[in-house]
């Protein structure tokens, strides 16, 4: 093993075995590796200090370190790596309104960014745009803000990409908060993506599960990705804020304060030049006959490529009937026209969580299952034993759905019956 | 006109698996596809063309074999392709990738105007959407995400009017010229490849650009010039299959049993005989 001028024996990075994961970047303690531009790591000896944690952590063997020559890391060795960052305090939460009122979202992600600054012992700011915002600026601190930052101008009454991500970016420089969160809906992805290139910082979008690393203090953002095949833990070491977009429905609102205390700031605001975006019209979603949102039932009766049948129409419509549901969707049913692309669950359509699914000649190709995997319970009814759906759904049912669906509906109807 | 298309080749994601002994990705023998919604950007562009005249350029970025995806778009009708390639820009996050195809866009620009970008509203591997709103932001561009109908583009007045999918319904903006749009599904169906044009796609030329060819800082670049890392990987937790009845030996035995299994939880039960109102 090598030694450095300190007569200390260090770690060696193989370069043809590195794939340029980062991991051990992260995890070494004095900060001694980089990445070279050809994309691999690189272990500066002089500051390593032999800890042997990167070649604990390195999933491909791409470190050569003799693992009994360990030298133990002692505290005033360790480098923070916040040192930098001087002056980032608190976790912000932008608060978005929709329809005039505070989107859900926003008080999901107070109740969560309160959890996440107890660990960072930092406060929670509210970042509010839009004009005449002060009821919601209230609401804001009842759900938990400990202060509000607002700009109210007339220009921000209504949502344009420049406006709102050059205010938001201002704010984001005077107040200077270690976290920004954002909801990950239409408009806050819109938004966040502006906002994270004007400051310069990583974002991490759609996150699922945020949490505050113990020994460094930066946030975890874990993800999932590769259409939700895998998670990922993302974060963001050197730039602040770091940014991360949550899903909705996924942390939980506090409980509204009935004697909230906390201060609301009107901060000003020099609103870009330039020609500006005009909104010309609004068409709100009106539910046509027949039009559903998938996302939104509680029971689905999904239609498979084995039952793309428009015969069996009424069939599946019954079985929703009686269990409270509507009727969805796989991609090859939609693609035979048998149903609008509104219905469709799965990568290329909408995922769904429902209370009940229940897939009628669904195989169960990936792209279909990382739509429906959060169901809370699946029945599957298939034809062939080994179609993939079995493996994820609760309750399995090998037979042809023409004799086994009105079955099931005439056993649901008596049930029903007896309630 | 100048239309530029980035499209984005990224793995079949139905088939990424990870390695549960190393804990990493296993790519190989994974199919690599375009992504599907940059597809429909590209479809957009095309018909754009079709309709005001002017120019379809597809970008992409990636490794050598990424040039599949530009062949791919010559088959459809691209009239130029380059191809973002170079060791210093992988690893690259969001930011960086968006740096790395701005510089491209401007080089282009400057060769000849660009009118309106165009880009999938996410790719299917990481989901994020983000490279739409960074390249539009760092370039000043119109920023109009999630559309799904290019309404008209006025040359004379520089503007352009869409609609865009927002929460509760449909929102119809108008803004300057040059933008960027971000296409969700429903913005156009992509056509399927010409022979003539398979033929010619064959022949022609990917062009590759490295660092040095669009003038970038070699900090801004790849791992380097990108702010988020990943810590780590994991398989999300599964979910285990249950029982299977077998319905061609007792069809009612079947159904009844499943039912039985399916209601065995009283809370669950209660919920769907009462219509989920309990």
């Amino acid at each position: 093993m090598p030694r450095n001028t300190k007569g200390l024996e260090v770690a060696e990075i193989i370069p043809d075995s590195c794939i340029g994961c980062q991991i051990c970047l992260s995890e070494c303690p004095v900060g001694a590796i980089r990445l070279s531009a050809e994309g691999v790591a690189v272990i500066d000896p002089e500051a390593c200090v032999g800890c042997g944690k990167c070649s604990d952590v390195c999933p491909v063997e791409a470190v050569r370190f003799e693992k009994k020559r360990r030298q133990k890391v002692t505290q005033e060795r360790k480098k923070d790596f916040t040192e930098g960052l001087v002056g980032y305090q608190g976790v912000a939460v932008f608060i978005e309104v929709l329809n005039g009122r505070g989107a859900p979202v926003s008080w999901e992600l107070i109740g969560k960014g309160r959890e996440l600054a107890a660990k960072r012992k930092a406060r929670v700011i509210g970042l509010l745009l839009g004009y005449q915002m002060k009821e919601i600026a209230e609401e804001a601190i009842a759900y938990g803000c400990e202060e509000v930052q607002v700009i109210d101008n007339p220009l921000l009454q209504s949502y344009l990409s420049q406006t709102y991500g050059e205010a938001l970016a201002d704010l984001c420089r005077r107040i200077k908060p270690e976290i920004l969160l954002l909801g990950a809906t239409p408009l806050g992805r819109d938004l966040s993506g502006s906002v994270a290139t004007h400051l310069n910082t990583g974002l991490t979008a759609d996150c699922t599960a945020l949490d505050i690393d113990e020994e460094k203090g930066y946030l975890l953002m874990t993800r999932p990705t590769f259409g939700g095949n895998i998670m990922a833990t993302i974060y963001c070491q050197v730039h602040r804020p770091q940014m991360s977009t949550v899903r909705p429905k996924i942390m939980k609102a506090s409980a509204k304060d009935s004697n909230p205390k906390g201060d609301i700031h009107f901060q000003p605001w020099n609103p870009p030049a330039g020609e500006m975006a005009k909104i010309i019209d609004f068409l709100k979603e009106t539910p046509q006959a027949g039009s559903v949102d998938i996302g939104q039932a509680p029971a689905l009766v999904v239609a498979g490529k084995g039952a793309c049948d428009p015969a069996s129409m009424p069939l599946l419509q019954e079985l929703a009937d009686l269990i409270g549901g509507v009727v969805a969707c796989s991609r090859p049913v939609v693609e035979s026209g048998l149903m609008p692309y509104e219905r469709q669950v799965g990568q290329t359509g909408k995922t769904v969580a429902p209370k009940l699914y229940i897939g009628v000649g669904i195989s169960g190709a990936v792209q279909h299952l990382v739509g429906m995997q959060g169901s809370e319970k699946i029945l599957a009814i298939n034809s062939d034993p080994q179609a993939p759906i079995f493996r994820v759904a609760d309750v399995g049912l090998v037979g042809n759905y023409l004799q086994v669906v009105p079955a099931l509906v005439a056993s649901l109807k008596k049930k029903l019956g007896s309630v | 006109m100048h239309f530029v298309c980035c499209i984005k080749q990224v793995p079949d994601t139905a088939e990424v698996k990870i390695d549960p002994q190393t804990n990493t990705l296993i790519r190989s023998g994974v199919a690599s596809i375009s992504n599907p919604f940059d597809m429909v950007a590209l479809e957009a562009a095309l018909r754009l063309k079709e309709q005001y005249g002017g120019k379809v350029t597809a970008i992409s970025m990636g490794p050598p074999q990424a040039e599949q995806v530009l062949r791919e778009a010559l088959s459809l009708g691209a009239d130029e392709t380059i191809l973002l390639s170079d060791r210093p820009f992988a690893g690259a996050d969001t930011l960086a990738t968006s740096y790395t195809l701005v510089k491209a866009i401007e080089r282009l620009n400057r060769h000849l105007p660009v009118d309106l970008v165009l880009c999938g509203k996410q790719a299917i591997d990481g989901d994020t959407g983000q490279t739409g709103p960074n390249i539009a932001t760092r370039l000043g561009y119109t920023q109009l995400t999630y559309v799904v109908a290019i309404q008209w583009i006025d040359e004379n007045k520089r503007q352009i009017q869409v609609c865009r999918k927002v929460e509760g319904g449909i929102e119809v903006i108008r803004g300057p010229l040059p933008a960027l749009v971000t296409a969700e599904l429903e913005l156009a169906k992509p056509r399927r490849a010409s022979l003539p044009l398979l033929i010619r796609s064959l022949r022609s030329e990917v062009k590759v650009w490295r660092a040095e060819d669009i003038q970038a800082d070699p900090q801004k670049l790849g791992l380097k010039g990108s702010p988020t890392w990943v810590k780590k990987i994991f398989s999300p937790p599964v979910r285990e299959g249950g029982p299977k009845f077998y319905a061609h030996e007792d069809l009612q035995g079947a159904v009844e049993k499943s039912l039985e299994a399916l209601l065995a939880d009283k809370k669950f039960a209660s919920q769907l005989l009462s219509h989920w109102e309990a």
